[in-house]
């Protein structure tokens, strides 16, 4: 057990040694300004370590290590001010501190090498105390710091505060067992946990490829669901850069990340302001890591900068990147198209209100001045004038129609149509709205109401109502060139009123019906193209039945003709328990 | 297609407009009649309009009709002739250079309490911006392009006689 001991011992060292130069090693090829404190406190600590195992060590040796000792705990301290900068008071505290600690090994090494057990016990106490302080503050806050640190970082850092964590624990007991640890037993388990912190630490500074993958996995489960959502539902370029950013730095376990377009600017930083970011990308560009960002107006960035606790940045990790990135870009572009298509509409629907109204004033002028040329005030004209005069009133008539309907068109987009619905007889609007087309009804057209004898009633903007119905109505009429018979039916049935516009015209070709009812869609054919027509008008129609409820549906045959037909809610019930409903009323009425 | 069948479906189409033209036009021999007051007073008609060719088209027509007319082409200008001139009508664009036409129409109202009936001539025909003349106590509300010159000359008589009746309900 003595030997085994011994050996453990010997293995601990060897541990210690071999993991120094592995940190040496790694920070030469590295040479991180921020690690250089970290790998300072291990290669003293490695030193410490070997300078250990001498027997009999001559007294010289023995204070160097002891100093040695000190200083690599006050390295740790000095790594965690990379961080968290250090005030200057705390600084000199710990300069003191530090004074202090070698002071007592120094006076144990020389004046107390024969001091009874509470004594040894009290001067132990006095060197690793100050250690343990500069050791274990920094393991508490990194450990508290891994909170918020994506799941790599966090984990290296818990490996790091767990690694020397243990040094301490293994420290202060064997200190406070004094002469009862010095059994081969104890000595050996002691070696053990200490030999235990030596990979604790190693993969916390030089994490193989393998452990960091498994580290992330719950984050990449995570960052599949994210891009996905990001695909889906494509919300506006700049929360796509966002996240894009932001999910970079969790993959990659990274400090900070920023997104550029091609011009160089920033779209997006997480864990960085802008301003940051593109300091840093002109005066440190060995720190960040970049992939490009294939978008359609050019090639962008996804960058991320590396931290003290970024993993090398191996080529696994950054074709992972990449892939990213292009996911990214696909979503980003997607973005950017949806956006654009809604400045459109917005502006188009901006134009359309605008130029509506500057029209008007022209209008105004030309329509006045026509309805007096043709009057004869402004002097009587010949006969070809008045005719001339006939033609532009005519004209001038269409074009308002087309102001109109482009004002309703944009004030429905916009929201912003009053609608003053009242309990209204479908019949009666039927019949005005009959009434209204009577002019444009030749001698080959025949109009025909078909009207059932009870009340239809709606709660509708009648005024609204009528307007639809002759749209369709005059529809009918101008689509059936060669006459026939236009018919409006009203009829009520399971809780919905309709009218039913009939006509035996030119009807719609069956790929045309999805335009139909579209913002200036018109149905050219042959037949259609000498008709005038905004294409404003069905769509005027639908969006006013849908705002009041209804819808309008159409049928056709071409060459047939069609039928548009304007469904409302019947008024006082909900649609198809109307009639029921209707009648259990009737008969409460009638008991009281 | 004759512009009388297309008018009227023009103006079915759209239910503001139909709002506008009530009352209904009396028959034009009437209108000769009218065009004098109850003393036989030439009527006297302010148009605050800042398009040059509006007015223009505008003071042809009720000129022509027998009416005096005297243009404001500011807001500012027409509170001031207000106080001078006494017209019998005001005809009020709402879109003038140094303020909006209801401003005008409001400061119409702080100032002169007995202020002749206003008519609101407009390229705007909003609801909510019909609410808010006829809300601030204009006799009519109308979008210019929908009515011509002809269509206003005829009604001024019946907003004059209006106004006299007190038509402003704040009086």
């Amino acid at each position: 057990l003595t030997q085994a001991a011994t050996v453990a011992q010997d293995l601990t060292a060897v541990a210690f040694v071999a993991l120094g130069v592995a940190v040496a090693y790694h920070w030469y090829r590295e040479r991180r300004r921020t690690q250089r404190a970290l790998a300072a406190a291990l290669i003293t600590l490695a030193v410490v370590a070997a300078l250990g195992r001498i027997p009999d060590p001559p007294l010289a040796l023995s204070l160097l290590n002891l100093t040695l000792f000190m200083l690599s705990g006050f390295f740790v301290l000095l790594f965690r001010s990379e961080f968290i900068p250090l005030g200057r008071r705390t600084l000199l505290a710990a300069y003191l501190l530090l004074g202090f600690g070698v002071a007592v090994g120094l006076a144990d090494v020389l004046f107390f090498q024969a001091a009874p057990p509470p004594a040894a016990t009290l001067l132990g106490l006095g060197i690793i105390t100050p250690w343990a302080i500069f050791v274990g503050e920094p393991v508490v806050r990194f450990w508290l710091a891994g909170n918020r640190l994506p799941a790599v970082q966090r984990t290296r850092l818990r490996f790091l505060s767990f690694g020397f964590g243990l040094l301490i624990a293994v420290l202060v007991v064997a200190v406070i067992g004094g002469r009862s640890l010095s059994s081969p037993a104890a000595t050996l388990s002691i070696q053990l946990v200490a030999l235990i912190s030596v990979p604790a630490i190693y993969v916390s500074l030089m994490p193989p490829a393998l452990l960091r993958r498994i580290w992330r996995l719950a984050e990449e489960g995570q960052v599949r669901a994210a891009m996905q959502d990001l695909l889906i539902f494509s919300p506006s370029r700049q929360v796509m850069a966002e996240r894009a950013a932001y999910w970079a730095v969790r993959l990659m376990g990274a400090t900070s990340g920023f997104v550029t377009d091609a011009g160089g600017k920033i779209l997006a930083a997480t864990g960085i302001d802008a301003d940051g970011a593109s300091e840093l990308a002109a005066r440190h560009p060995d720190t960040i890591v970049s992939v490009p960002l294939h978008l359609t107006e050019g090639t962008g960035k996804l960058s991320i900068v590396t931290g003290p606790f970024t993993p090398v940045f191996g080529s696994e990790e950054v074709a992972q990147l990449r892939g990213y990135a292009n996911s990214v870009a696909a979503g980003i572009d997607r973005a950017r198209v949806t956006e654009r298509m809604a400045a459109l509409e917005s502006n188009k629907t901006q134009f359309l209100n605008l130029a509506s109204h500057e029209l008007r004033g022209p209008v105004t002028v030309i329509r006045g001045y026509v309805s007096m040329l043709e009057s004869g005030m402004l002097g009587e004209l010949n006969e070809r004038g008045r005719k001339a005069a006939s033609v532009m009133a005519a004209k001038v008539l269409e074009m308002n129609e087309l102001i109109e309907e482009m004002i309703e068109a944009a004030r429905l987009e916009e929201g912003d149509v009053n609608l003053h619905p009242v309990e209204a007889d479908l019949r009666d609007v039927a019949r005005e709205a009959a009434e209204v087309v009577s002019p444009l009804v030749e001698a080959k057209h025949r109009l025909e109401l078909d009207l059932p004898d009870r009340r239809v009633g709606v709660n509708v903007d009648p005024d609204r109502t009528k307007t639809i119905i002759v749209n369709l109505l005059s529809n009918a009429i101008k689509y059936s060139p060669d006459g026939g018979a236009v018919t409006c039916q009203v009829r009520a049935r399971a809780g919905t009123a309709r009218v039913a516009v009939s006509d035996e015209g030119i009807g719609i070709p069956r790929d045309s019906m999805s335009v139909l009812f579209t913002r200036f869609g018109r149905v050219i054919t042959p037949q259609t193209e000498h008709l005038k027509g905004t294409g404003l008008g069905l769509f005027l129609a639908r969006q006013l039945a849908r705002l009041q409820g209804g819808d309008i549906t159409v049928a056709s045959v071409e060459g047939a003709g069609s039928t548009f037909t304007l469904q409302l809610p019947l008024a006082g019930a909900e649609p198809a328990a109307a009639a029921n409903d209707g009648a259990e009323r009737t008969a409460v009425a009638q008991t009281d | 297609v004759g512009s009388g069948k297309l008018e009227s479906a023009v103006l079915w189409w759209f239910p503001d407009h139909a709002r506008t033209i009530r009352p209904p036009l009396p028959p034009p021999r009437l209108v000769r009649h009218m065009v004098q007051d109850a003393t036989s007073r030439q009527i006297h008609i302010l148009m605050v309009e800042d398009d040059a060719a509006i007015a223009e088209m505008y003071r042809v027509q009720f000129e022509h009709d027998g009416y005096r007319v005297t243009v404001a082409t500011t807001g500012e200008v027409a509170v001031s002739s207000l106080a001078g001139a006494q017209p019998d009508i005001v005809l009020l664009d709402l879109l003038l250079p140094d303020r909006s036409g209801f401003e005008v129409l409001s400061a119409l109202n702080e100032r002169f309490p007995n202020h002749p009936p206003v008519v609101i001539l407009s390229n705007y025909g909003e609801p909510s911006m019909m609410d808010r003349g006829r809300s601030l106590g204009a006799v009519e509300y109308l979008v210019k392009s929908r009515v011509t010159p002809s269509d206003i000359s005829e009604q001024i008589p019946v907003w004059v006689e209006q106004g006299r009746r007190g038509g402003r309900r704040e009086s």
